[in-house]
C-alpha cells in the first residue's frame, strides 16, 4: 500500500522536474531566438528523422554498425587475451608493466596515427572503437581470471582437466562477473571513441550530422544528434544488462541478492 | 527454495588475490626471523617485477621493429623505436612538447579541480536529499550515457571556442564518476557514524562537515582518479576538433605536417604523462587519506 | 623405492614442504602409510598444515623432499582414480552449474547417457535426487557437502581424500554426513583418508588414526581402531574401547597443544 504511493509520488515528482525544465527551455526559445537554444518541437521533428526517416540509414545506422563491430572485437579479443595472461603467471609478469602503461595513453591519442596508416576509412573508426574498448575488457579478465577460487583450480586439476579446458569449463564462468564489469565500461568508452571518430573523419554517422548541423546553425539537429546518442547509449547498456542478468543470475543467487 | 546458505562473501565483496594473500602471510611469518626473510622477499619481488617490465617491452620494441622490417605498415608511418626516443628527448627538453604537455594540463586540472567541487556538493546533495534523488533520477540516468564528446558541437554553439569552453567540458565530463562516487561514499557511512555524532551534540550541518565529507573522501579520490582519465581524453579532443593549443593539438599538427616521428613521440609521452599523474594521485591519497581501502589493499 | 606388491595405495615417505618466502617448513619428515579398502584418518589442531598434507597427497602439490606414492609411482598429477572432497563446499562446487552439472563435471569424456545415469546414481546415494535441478547457493551447507561427495564418488576412484568435510555444518547433520561417508565408503570399497581436527570423529570412522604435531607438522604417533563395521553414533561411542582409543588421541593430540 504505502509501497504504491510512495511510486506515484516518486513519478510525480519525477514528471514535474522534466516538464518544468522543458518548460523553462521552451520559455528561454521562444523570448531569445537564436542558434543556441532551438524550440522543442524542432528538436522532436529533427530527432523523428534520425530515428524514423530518411537520416536513419545516413546518420543512425553506420555509427551503429561500427560501434557495434568495434566493441565485439574488443570484447572478445580483450576476454581471451585476458584469460590467458591471468592464467599464467609468467605472460602475467611480462605483460602487465607494458599494460599498465597503455592504459594511460589516451584513447583518443591514437586517432591521428589511425588516421595516418588507415586513412579515413571505416576500418580506422572500428579500429578505434576497438582500441578504446579493449583495455577496461583486458584488464578486468585478467583480474577476474587472476581471483578466481584456488579450489575451482583444484578441483579442474583433480577431474583431470588440461590448460584449455581449464579456462573454457572453470576460468571463464568464474571470470565473467568481472568481465561483464569492464564490458560496461568499455560500452561508454566504445560511444566516445564513435563520436570522436566521427567528428574528426567522417562523411557518415551521428557525429558527423552533429558537427554538419553545428556548421549550417541548425541547433536542433545537433540537440537531436545528442539526443539519438543518449538513446543508443541507453539502448546498448540496457541490452548489456538484461544479458548480464541473463548469464550471471548464479551470481546474483550466489550473493544471497534475489534471483527473478 | 530451499534454505539459502550464507553468501559467498568473502568473494563478493572482493577477496584479495591469492599473490597478495600469500605475499603477506610470507612477510607475516619472516618476521619472526631476525630481518632478513622480509628483505629477501621483497628483493625478489622487485627484481622479478623490472625483469617482467624489461621482458615486456623488449618484445614490444622487437614487434613493432619486425612490423617494420616487414613493412606490414608503410615504414614512413612507423619510425623506429630509437628515433622516436631520440625526438620524444629533444622536443620535451626545451621543446614544443613540453609546452603542448604542460598547456594540456593547465586546462585539466582546473577542469577536473572544479568537477569536483561541483560532483562532491552533487553527491552529497543527492545521497541526502532523497527527494532530489528520485525526482532527478531519470534524467541523470540519461544524461550518464551520452558521451560528452558529443556535446562539444553545443558548447561551440554556446560558449564559442576560448578556455571557457574547455574547461566546461572538461568538468561536464569528468563530474559524473566523481558525482556517482561521492554518493556511494555517503550513503555508505555506517549509519553508527551518524548516531555517535548525535550523542555528541553535532547538529546537522557541521554534521556534514564533520562527519559526511571525511568519510567520504576516500569515495571522493575514488573517483577523482577515474574521472582524471576522461578529463584527459576531453582536454585532448576539444583541442585536436577546436585547435586550442596542447597535446591535441600538437598531434593533429604532426600528422597533417607529416612529422610521423614527432606524433608518435607524443603519444608515448601522453602515456608517461598519464602514467604519472595517476601515481601522483596515488601517492597523494595514500599520503593524504591513510584509512583509504585503497591503501588497506597494499 | 617401495614397490607395488606391497599393497599400499598411498606412501608417505619422510615428506617435507614449506611456502615460498617462509623460513619455518609446514610438513616436517613425515610418513605413514596407508593401505587398499583401509580408512585412514589424520587428526592434528588447525592451522597445522593437514590441507598442505592433503595437497600433497593428492599431487597437487609436490613436497621439497621425501616422497609421495600413488600405488608406488611418483606422480605430478591426480591421477584418474584419485578424488576428493575440499574444506569449504562453498568454494569448490561451481555456482554456476547446477547440482546435476556440478557432479558431472568430472565425466566429460563420458557420452551423455552414462553421465546422466551415473550422476542420478551418485545423486541417489546421498540422497541428494530431489534437488538435481538446483544450484548449490539454493541449497543448505549439509547438502552442499553432500553435493560435492556427490561429485567425488561419481568418476568411480580407488582413493578418497576428505578435508574436514564436516568442519563447517552443524553437529546432528555432522553425525548423519559420517555415517553416509562410511556406508559410501564401504560399499564402493575405497581407500578414504579423512583429514579432521575432531578426534572422536577420527576414532569413530576410521582403521587408523595418525596423529600429527604442530608446527611443523610430524607424525606423533598412530593409533590402530580395531573396531567392527558397521559403527553406531550411539552404541558405538560409548563401548570401553571406543571411550579408551578416544582418550588415548585425546591424550596424545593434548601433548601437541601443550607444547
Ligand atoms: N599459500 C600459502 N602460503 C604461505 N603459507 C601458507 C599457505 N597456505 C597455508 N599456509 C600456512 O601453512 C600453515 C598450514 O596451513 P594448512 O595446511 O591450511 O593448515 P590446516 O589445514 O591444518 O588448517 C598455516 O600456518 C598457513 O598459514
Ligand atoms: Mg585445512
Amino acid at each position: 500500500m504505502t509501497n504504491s504511493v510512495q511510486r506515484i509520488r516518486a513519478l510525480s515528482l519525477q514528471i514535474m522536474l522534466i516538464a518544468g525544465l522543458l518548460a523553462i527551455w521552451q520559455w528561454a526559445a521562444v523570448t531569445f531566438p537564436g542558434p543556441t537554444l532551438p524550440p522543442l518541437l524542432a528538436v522532436w521533428r529533427s530527432y523523428w528523422r534520425l530515428v524514423q526517416g530518411d537520416l536513419l540509414h545516413t546518420a543512425v545506422l553506420p555509427s551503429l554498425y561500427r560501434l557495434l563491430i568495434g566493441f565485439l572485437i574488443a570484447a572478445v579479443g580483450g576476454a581471451l587475451i585476458g584469460l590467458a595472461i591471468g592464467c599464467s603467471r609468467s605472460l602475467d609478469a611480462w605483460s602487465r608493466p607494458v599494460l599498465e602503461y597503455l592504459r594511460y595513453i589516451p584513447a583518443i591519442a591514437i586517432l591521428p596515427p589511425a588516421l595516418l596508416i588507415l586513412g579515413p576509412t571505416d576500418t580506422m573508426r572500428i579500429f578505434v572503437i576497438a582500441f578504446g574498448c579493449i583495455f577496461p575488457v583486458l584488464l578486468a579478465a585478467i583480474d577476474g581470471a587472476k581471483r578466481v577460487e584456488p579450489t575451482f583450480l583444484d578441483t579442474a586439476r583433480v577431474n583431470g582437466l588440461g590448460a584449455i579446458a581449464r579456462i573454457r569449463r572453470v576460468v571463464l564462468f568464474a571470470a565473467m562477473p568481472s568481465l561483464f564489469a569492464g564490458l560496461r565500461i568499455a560500452l561508454g568508452l566504445g560511444l566516445i571513441m564513435m563520436v570522436i571518430s566521427e567528428l574528426i573523419a567522417a562523411d557518415n554517422g551521428i557525429g558527423f550530422f552533429i558537427l554538419r548541423s553545428q556548421r549550417l546553425f541548425q541547433s536542433a539537429g545537433v540537440y537531436a544528434g545528442v539526443l539519438v546518442i543518449g538513446t543508443i547509449g541507453w539502448l546498448l547498456t540496457a541490452g548489456l544488462l538484461l544479458v548480464e542478468r541473463r548469464v550471471l543470475h548464479w551470481h546474483r543467487g550466489w550473493r544471497g541478492l534475489p534471483v527473478d | 527454495m530451499v534454505a539459502v546458505t550464507p553468501p559467498g562473501s568473502v568473494r563478493g565483496s572482493g577477496a584479495p588475490a591469492p599473490l597478495i594473500a600469500s605475499f603477506e602471510a610470507a612477510a607475516g611469518l619472516g618476521r619472526h626471523h631476525p630481518g632478513g626473510a622480509v628483505l629477501r622477499v621483497l628483493n625478489h619481488k622487485v627484481a622479478g617485477k623490472y625483469a617482467g617490465a624489461l621482458g615486456g617491452f623488449g618484445v614490444c620494441i622487437i614487434c613493432w621493429e619486425i612490423v617494420r622490417g616487414l613493412q606490414l605498415i608503410d615504414p614512413r608511418d612507423l619510425p623506429s623505436v630509437v628515433a622516436i626516443v631520440r625526438t620524444a628527448i629533444r622536443e620535451l627538453i626545451g621543446g614544443p612538447l613540453a609546452l603542448a604537455v604542460l598547456t594540456s594540463l593547465l586546462a585539466w586540472a582546473p577542469g577536473l579541480l572544479l568537477a569536483a567541487v561541483i560532483g562532491t556538493v552533487m553527491g552529497i546533495a543527492l545521497a541526502m536529499l532523497p527527494n532530489l534523488d528520485v525526482a532527478s533520477r531519470p534524467i541523470l540516468e540519461f544524461l550518464r550515457p551520452i558521451p560528452s564528446v558529443a556535446l562539444i558541437p553545443i558548447a561551440l554553439l554556446t560558449l564559442g571556442v576560448g578556455i571557457e569552453m574547455q574547461l566546461t567540458m572538461i568538468a561536464f565530463a569528468s563530474v559524473w564518476p566523481i558525482v556517482f562516487s561521492v554518493k556511494a561514499g555517503v550513503e555508505g557511512i555506517d549509519p553508527r557514524f551518524q548516531e555517535t555524532g548525535r550523542i555528541f551534540g553535532v547538529t546537522k550541518g557541521t554534521g556534514i562537515i564533520r562527519i559526511v565529507i571525511p568519510s567520504m573522501l576516500p569515495s571522493l579520490a575514488t573517483g577523482v582518479r577515474t574521472a582524471s582519465a576522461i578529463a584527459l581524453v576531453l582536454t585532448i579532443t576539444v583541442e585536436m576538433l577546436i585547435g586550442r593549443p596542447g597535446i591535441g593539438r600538437y598531434l593533429d599538427e604532426a600528422r597533417l605536417n607529416g612529422l610521423v616521428t614527432e606524433m608518435w613521440a607524443a603519444i608515448f609521452v601522453t602515456g608517461i604523462v598519464g602514467y604519472i599523474v595517476n601515481g601522483v594521485m596515488l601517492a597523494a591519497e595514500r599520503h593524504l587519506l591513510p584509512w583509504s581501502a585503497e591503501n588497506r589493499d597494499q | 623405492m617401495i614397490a607395488e606388491t606391497d599393497g599400499a595405495i598411498l606412501t608417505v615417505d619422510n615428506i617435507s614442504r614449506s611456502y615460498p618466502g617462509a623460513p619455518v617448513p609446514i610438513l616436517d619428515g613425515l610418513t605413514f602409510r596407508q593401505k587398499r579398502g583401509e580408512f585412514v584418518a589424520i587428526v592434528g589442531p588447525s592451522g597445522c598444515g593437514k590441507t598442505t598434507l592433503l595437497r600433497c597427497c593428492a599431487a597437487l602439490m609436490q613436497p621439497d623432499a621425501g616422497s609421495v606414492l600413488h600405488a608406488g609411482q611418483i606422480l605430478s598429477d591426480p591421477p584418474p582414480w584419485l578424488s576428493i572432497v575440499f574444506q569449504d563446499y562453498n568454494r569448490s562446487l561451481f555456482p554456476w552449474l547446477s547440482v546435476k552439472q556440478n557432479v558431472g563435471f568430472g565425466l566429460a569424456h563420458v557420452g551423455k547417457h552414462e553421465r546422466d545415469e551415473r550422476v542420478a546414481a551418485a545423486l541417489r546415494a546421498v540422497r541428494l535426487d530431489h534437488a538435481a535441478e538446483l544450484y548449490p547457493w539454493q541449497l543448505s551447507g549439509g547438502m552442499q557437502q553432500r553435493c560435492a561427495l556427490a561429485r567425488s564418488i561419481v568418476v568411480r576412484p580407488k582413493l578418497l581424500l576428505l578435508d574436514e568435510p564436516f568442519a563447517s555444518v552443524d553437529a546432528q547433520t555432522r553425525f548423519d554426513l559420517q555415517d553416509l561417508v562410511m556406508e559410501i565408503c564401504r560399499d564402493m570399497s575405497l581407500s578414504t583418508l579423512l583429514v579432521t581436527h575432531d578426534m572422536e570423529e577420527a576414532v569413530f570412522m576410521a582403521d587408523k588414526v595418525v596423529v600429527l604435531s604442530t608446527k611443523p607438522a610430524r607424525v606423533v604417533d598412530e593409533v590402530a581402531i580395531n573396531i567392527p563395521y558397521p559403527r553406531d553414533q550411539l552404541a558405538t561411542k560409548e563401548t570401553p574401547e571406543f571411550l579408551r582409543l578416544r582418550h588415548q588421541v585425546y591424550t596424545l593430540v593434548r601433548q601437541q597443544i601443550r607444547h
